[in-house]
């Protein structure tokens, strides 16, 4: 992996991308706050849609498989599909370390 | 409930591939989902994009493709060649929406098509879609990982489409040899309102393409493999399928370009007849079907000449040495030429050709030199298939067709595509006959329906002035050509001549004998006119005489007794002289 990590400084820009309360879209919501909640509160900039109430978001990104992480900062952008439930997933996106 | 009433109705979405809907008996379930399976390049995409976009345009149903596993850019490029296709496709009401799980996309766990489904449901709200396509689903599930899940997804995905009312259609690639999809999508067929396979397969060297209904539910279907082809026009299904109109059967002759053989045949070929000349290599069938396309361009007829194998140029020069032109009916635009290479396709797919060329020209004659070159290499089970279809479909849109078919000498064999020439309204051979060291050519009408016709052979004649037939003699049950029937043309001539010298002859004797008699007449006439003014005078003078008679009686009597006893005076004088 060539990834960067992201220093701490710097914002984390991240987009979520859900279809209402589905169960998959849940989940990923719950397993990234869960994420972030170990990582310092400023410096993550979080926008969750949801594409059942604005369908023409996920037509204009190019997202239209639900859940979608989008990372959008720091470069380069990422996009991970799922729940986010895939064991070391978010650590690498996020650049945070498992929990202890 | 819902569903079940959405799938009872079998209402029928028309394809727009021709031969497609007819065998469906309309087309495919509206409302319901349809899935096309098929190996690489077996034409998955190609048919649900035609069916989109012909959709657009001739239904007014504007439609959708998710791509799964090509980008839009590529989709659009790949259908450029179609008259269809390509940008045409955006401006039709066709759009394309890149659904690809591209390399950089990770996957971190579950995901469903929820998010999918409700992107499509407002662009198919805003831009007023019915069809919607998944084109490569397969590759999509195969994200999807556990067969649970993709159970799961694929079943969302047909609830959606039964409750919002599109017609659907997913493709998926199947095992290319079998056209099954792999087993994990086994489900695909069950929870499919139809299930089409493509098939694409090699026969002899050709490539050969296949589609084949494997499932209609709710409506009695043909399970049948029926060929098809992928031409300009995009995917057209081999199946006996006409233009759809009825023609009536058509009374008027044309002529057939060669004077002697519109006599033959009581005045020609009748409009919209199929006529198939047969004939071994050589043997000038190629003229006598350009002698056809010369007469019917002249006519202003629009004609469309297929010749496998020749080109355009070619045929034009070579009928020219026999004085048929054609060059100058092609500058009219009356007479089209196109070559095709025989082998550099599937029969089937030059009758798909052919078809399409008849439906955007619907031209009065179609030429086919050679027919045989549909029916040498077709798909096995169906050798002359692809040659019958021409011939229905040329019949039923009331074209007349003149053919070629590559045939050795009768009697026939088993190589012959006898159901070609027997399903021809006409049916000529042309062979070669040798005899006294040459080489003619006999031509036969085996059969003309509907026609009185010569039982006759012909001798086929070729000069530079153009085609014709010459009479033949039959001499101790043997035809007489060449040669030897300009030999016997000579004899022929001789007796004639002579047997019109001497006509002549007795007629001059005859009317001599009868100036003769008539003349005779006259003189006699004459002879009796004298003759009867002879007899008056007689009369005249008998009667004249009976009178004077009585005088001169009267004085001889007086005369003599006057003088009985006296001297005649002239005795007087002669005794005066006397002394």
């Amino acid at each position: 992996m060539t990834d960067r990590l992201p220093s701490p400084a710097g914002t984390l820009r991240l987009r979520l991308y859900v279809a209402g309360d589905a169960p998959n879209s849940l989940t990923a919501l719950a397993n990234l706050r869960i994420a972030l909640a170990q990582l310092p509160a400023h410096g993550v900039d979080l926008e969750i849609i949801d594409v059942l109430a604005q369908p023409e978001r996920g037509l204009r990104d190019g997202v239209l498989m639900t859940p979608m992480l989008v990372r959008q900062a720091p470069d380069p952008e990422r996009r991970i599909l799922g729940n986010l439930g895939a064991a070391g997933v978010l650590r690498r996106v996020l650049g945070v370390e498992a929990a202890p | 409930m819902k569903r079940e009433q959405t799938t009872r109705s079998v209402d029928r979405m028309p394809t727009g591939i021709p031969g497609f809907d007819e065998i469906m008996d309309g087309g495919l379930p509206r409302g319901g989902v349809t899935v096309v399976l098929g190996g690489p390049g077996a034409g998955k995409t190609i048919f649900g994009i035609q069916v989109l976009a012909k959709g657009a345009t001739d239904h007014h149903e504007p439609g959708i493709l998710v791509g799964f596993e090509e980008s839009p850019t590529r989709i659009l490029a790949n259908t450029a060649a179609f008259a269809w296709g390509g940008d045409r496709l955006e401006a039709a009401g066709v759009h394309v929406i890149d659904a690809q799980l591209s390399q950089s996309i990770e996957q971190g766990g579950e995901f469903d098509l929820i998010g999918l489904l409700a992107v499509l449901t407002a662009k198919a709200a805003q831009i007023g879609a019915k069809r919607i396509v998944f084109d490569g689903l397969d590759v999509l599930l195969a994200h999807l990982g556990q067969p649970a899940l993709v159970r799961r997804e694929v079943f969302r995905l047909r609830d959606w489409v039964h409750e919002s009312g599109f017609s659907a259609i997913v493709t998926a690639k199947a095992d290319a040899a079998e056209a099954r999809p792999s087993t994990d999508y086994d489900f695909l067929q069950f929870m499919a309102d139809c299930v089409v396979t493509l098939h694409h397969r090699v026969i002899q060297g050709t490539a050969l393409r296949f589609v084949r209904v494997a499932k209609y539910r709710g409506a009695a279907h043909s399970a049948n493999e029926l060929p098809l082809t992928i031409t300009s026009s995009g995917i057209e299904i081999a199946a006996n399928t006409t233009i759809g109109l009825e023609y009536a059967a058509s009374t008027e002759r044309i002529s057939s370009g060669i004077e002697r053989l519109d006599a033959m045949l009581s005045g020609g070929y009748y409009r919209g007849s199929s006529v198939v000349i047969t004939g071994a290599p050589g043997t000038a069938r190629t003229t006598l079907a350009a002698a056809f396309a010369e007469s019917a361009a002249a006519r202003g007829e629009l004609t469309i000449y297929v010749s496998f194998d020749e080109s355009p140029d070619q045929i034009v020069r070579n009928v020219a040495s026999i004085g048929i032109e054609l060059g100058r009916h092609i500058q009219a635009g009356t007479l089209r030429v196109h070559s095709l290479r025989a082998g550099a396709e599937s029969p089937e797919a030059h009758v798909a050709r052919i078809r399409s060329l008849l439906r955007q020209a619907r031209p009065q004659n179609l030429i086919i030199d050679p027919l045989s070159a549909l029916t040498q290499r077709g798909v096995v089970d169906d050798t002359e298939g692809a040659a019958l279809q021409i011939l229905d479909f040329a019949k039923s849109a009331g074209i007349t067709v003149v053919s070629t078919s590559l045939l050795g000498s009768l009697p026939l064999t088993d190589q012959m595509p006898l159901s070609v020439a027997t399903s021809a309204d006409i049916w000529m051979h042309v062979s070669y006959v040798d005899q006294g060291g040459e080489r003619n050519r006999a031509i036969t009408i085996i059969k003309a329906r509907g026609t009185s016709h010569s039982n006759q052979v012909r001798e086929l004649v070729l000069t530079s002035g153009g085609v014709t037939l010459a009479d033949v003699y039959s001499v101790g049950g043997e035809v007489l050509m060449g040669t030897l029937r300009w030999e016997k043309e000579n004899d022929a001539r001789r007796a004639r001549a002579a047997a019109q010298s001497s006509a002549m002859l007795r007629e001059q004797k005859a009317e001599l004998a009868l100036a003769e008699t008539k003349a005779r007449a006259v003189a006699l006439a004459r002879e009796q006119a004298i003759r009867e003014a002879e007899l008056q005078q007689v009369r005249a003078d008998a009667a004249i005489d009976v009178g004077h008679r009585a005088g001169e009686a009267d004085e001889l009597l007086h005369r003599r007794r006057a003088d009985p006893a006296t001297v005649p005076p002239e005795l007087d004088v002669d005794v005066e002289r006397l002394s």
